[in-house]
């Protein structure tokens, strides 16, 4: 199964940049968000909460705009039966889901300092901050890849995706954002409750997806 | 078995009376501490529609020889009933949030906890809508109903409990005592019964109608 992980992986990120469509998009949306909130709060400081939450909510709309692609790609170009029939459905499911863990991963390694310089943002606690980030984008990354499946058996609707994911992922944002803004504020000790619950949250999600998506994706 | 659920009949307009002539006001609040015999079994009433969903959809996907169908109607009914109940639970709670707090919503996190189980079923039959009632359009739809029942715990029990509330606990709390007087604890458990029974009688009823309408669809294909 490592070797049909592997070429699939590798087959997603030819495609991807080949044409950069997902990427392109995320990234022009996400750094398009954080130069807009910039400029307009030019001046003012925010609090940690609202800074937290403009953080989560560009990251959340990034992904919306880019992680449901990786499987509505294979049902418009009609290349999933293809897929299927080379590679097993749970190499399909967890090749997915580790591409777009690491697709997010880099959307958010070049946001989150976009963020941070543009917002002037003073982070307290640098190591519970990047932990937040990058488990709230794993759990984010491993929520979306299964209503992305879904999504993409239902005709790929963009807007049921974010109607569908939103809801779901509340705990995961309610989680990363009181993260980060125990990571802005002063505080005597650096709580590690959040990225621990994001980290259990994405195992939990990841694991029920892996026992659900061959009833998702393939044809009977 | 429907003519057990019949019980119902009589256990709601008693239910009723209990509520408004028997039970006692509560100490401060008064008469409207009379609405928790409609609200809190309402509210219980769809978490445990959404967990007959849920397992309903589990047993529906795993049924490797095909044998259980139904068993995607049994989910979908449960999830219409729990819908209108969460509904139920929604406006009865913002009412006595008004009496209690003096707004209809405060973004408690009980308050908030509902609204995004709200939205999780909302996006369920959204779903289902754009997928059609075929085979495929099950299978899809209780996939989703599992990942969704995943998240219900998180709402219901977890949120309220981590995040500071004005919610009353009177059911639910640290110290695992019933914070309420004998008359009471008696009308709230009859009430949770009542409508506990209440939910399974629409939904055995629900069912029967899905099974009349499967059976017509057949015919009408066999012509």
């Amino acid at each position: 199964m490592a070797g049909e992980i592997y070429r699939n992986l590798l087959k997603d990120f030819r495609v991807e940049l080949r044409s950069r469509f997902a990427v392109n998009l995320s990234l022009s949306f996400a750094g398009t968000m954080t130069v807009t909130i910039g400029l307009v709060t030019s001046g003012v400081t925010l609090s940690p909460q609202i800074t937290s939450l403009l953080l989560w909510m560009i990251f959340f709309f990034s992904a919306m705009n880019g992680l449901s692609h990786i499987f509505v790609r294979e049902v418009d170009q009609g290349t999933f039966m293809f897929m299927n029939s080379k590679i097993g459905t749970d190499a399909v499911f967890l090749s997915k889901l580790i591409y777009n863990s690491v697709f997010f991963a880099i959307i958010q390694v070049i946001i989150t300092p976009v963020f941070v310089f543009f917002l002037q943002v003073e982070v307290k606690c640098a190591a519970v901050f990047v932990a937040t980030v990058f488990t709230g984008g794993l759990a984010i990354s491993a929520t979306s890849t299964f209503l992305a499946a879904m999504v993409s058996r239902a005709g790929g609707r963009g807007s049921l995706f974010t109607i569908m994911s939103f809801p779901l992922l509340v705990p995961v944002l309610w989680s990363a954002i009181s993260g980060t803004i125990g990571s802005f504020e002063v505080r005597a000790d650096c709580g590690w409750g959040n990225p621990f619950f994001l980290l259990a949250f994405s195992g939990m999600i990841a694991a029920i997806s892996f026992l659900l998506f061959r009833h998702v994706w393939i044809e009977e | 078995m429907i003519n057990i659920f019949r019980i119902v009949y009589i256990l709601m307009p008693l239910t009723v009376v209990m509520a408004f002539l028997w039970a006692p006001g509560a100490e401060i609040l008064g008469d409207t501490s009379r609405i928790i015999y409609f609200h809190v079994p309402a509210a219980w009433a769809s978490v445990l529609s959404f967990f007959v969903a849920g397992s309903a959809s589990i047993g529906y996907l795993f049924d490797e020889k095909n044998k259980r169908a139904r068993l995607a109607d049994v989910s979908h009914n449960s999830c219409v009933i729990g819908m209108v109940l969460i509904v139920l639970a929604t406006v009865t709670g913002s009412i006595w949030a008004k009496m209690s707090w003096g707004s209809f919503w405060n973004w408690d996190p009980r308050e908030t906890s509902i609204i995004f189980l709200l939205l999780v079923y909302s996006a369920y039959f959204s779903l289902r809508s754009a997928l059609g009632r075929k085979e495929r359009g099950s299978r899809i739809s209780s996939a989703y109903l599992v990942l969704a029942m995943v998240t219900v715990p998180f709402f219901v029990f977890m949120v309220p409990r981590i995040y500071p509330s004005l919610h009353p606990a009177p059911l639910i709390n640290p110290e695992k005592k019933l914070f309420l007087e004998d008359k009471m604890r008696i009308t709230l458990a009859f009430s949770l019964a009542s409508f506990t029974l209440l939910y399974f009688y629409i939904l055995v009823l629900m069912n029967r109608i899905s099974a009349i309408e499967a059976r017509m669809v057949n015919k009408r294909n066999e012509k």
